[in-house]
């Protein structure tokens, strides 16, 4: 379970970023719900996995996620370049972060 | 060095404090205290990277909190030091670096996105 709360606390994450960007091109309310709802939400669910995992790891892939899933977002939906370096990077976060599932 | 790197320096120490009060707070004030760093680490980090390069300023607070916290749980929490772990970690940590580094470098209007750590 711990890792659900961890995966769900990265995808806040983005959520969240997505709200920084946002609020940086549009301050209303809906940008600012969005940001401190992301974060809110992102901190509650790392709160949580931190109960099995420990520390290093949780912080480590959480970091890890919400820098993966910003880049694909921006990959996927708003054009940004899916040049091969940024493709190696990505993976190399992916593998270790099922590296550090399968010794935690 | 320059002051905003200072404010670098202390916005990483402010993400090591949350990340082991997320973990570790047991009362009101210990929790306040973690939210607290929460928001000093956010604001440190913003005011710095609008003055800084971004990729790298963010490349030195991910160095720190996520060095930090591999200590910090090592040294003070008793955790126990594993090669494997270390490694993967240290593995992750240059696929974020790198990731944002090269973002920063091929698009210019993603700052923001930087900014969000």
């Amino acid at each position: 379970m711990g890792w659900i709360y961890l995966i769900l606390a990265g995808s806040f994450e983005v959520v969240g970023v997505t709200g920084i960007n946002k609020v940086n091109k549009q301050k209303n309310w809906q940008s600012i719900a969005i940001l401190v709802g992301g974060f809110c939400l992102s901190f509650f669910f790392l709160s949580q996995a931190m109960k099995t995992i420990s520390m290093g790891t949780a912080y480590a892939v959480w970091t890890g996620i919400g820098t993966v899933g910003s880049a694909l977002v921006g990959m996927f939906i708003y054009g940004e370049s899916k040049e091969w370096r940024r493709v190696l990077f990505i993976s190399m976060v992916l593998m270790a972060a099922i590296g550090l599932k399968f010794i935690s | 060095m320059n002051r905003n790197w200072i404010l670098v320096l202390i916005a990483g120490f402010f993400e090591v404090a949350w990340v082991i009060g997320l973990k570790h707070a047991y009362n009101f004030w210990t929790w306040v205290g973690t939210i607290i760093a929460i928001y000093v680490s956010f604001d440190l980090l913003i005011r710095s990277s609008s003055r800084l390069p971004v990729g790298t300023v963010y490349a030195v607070f991910t160095g720190i909190g996520t060095a930090g916290t591999v200590i910090m749980e090592m040294l003070v929490f008793g955790e126990p030091f594993q090669w494997v772990k270390v490694l993967l970690i240290l593995l992750l940590l240059i696929g974020v670096i790198g990731l944002k580094v090269v973002t920063k470098e091929s698009e210019d209007n993603v700052g923001a996105e930087a900014e969000g750590k």
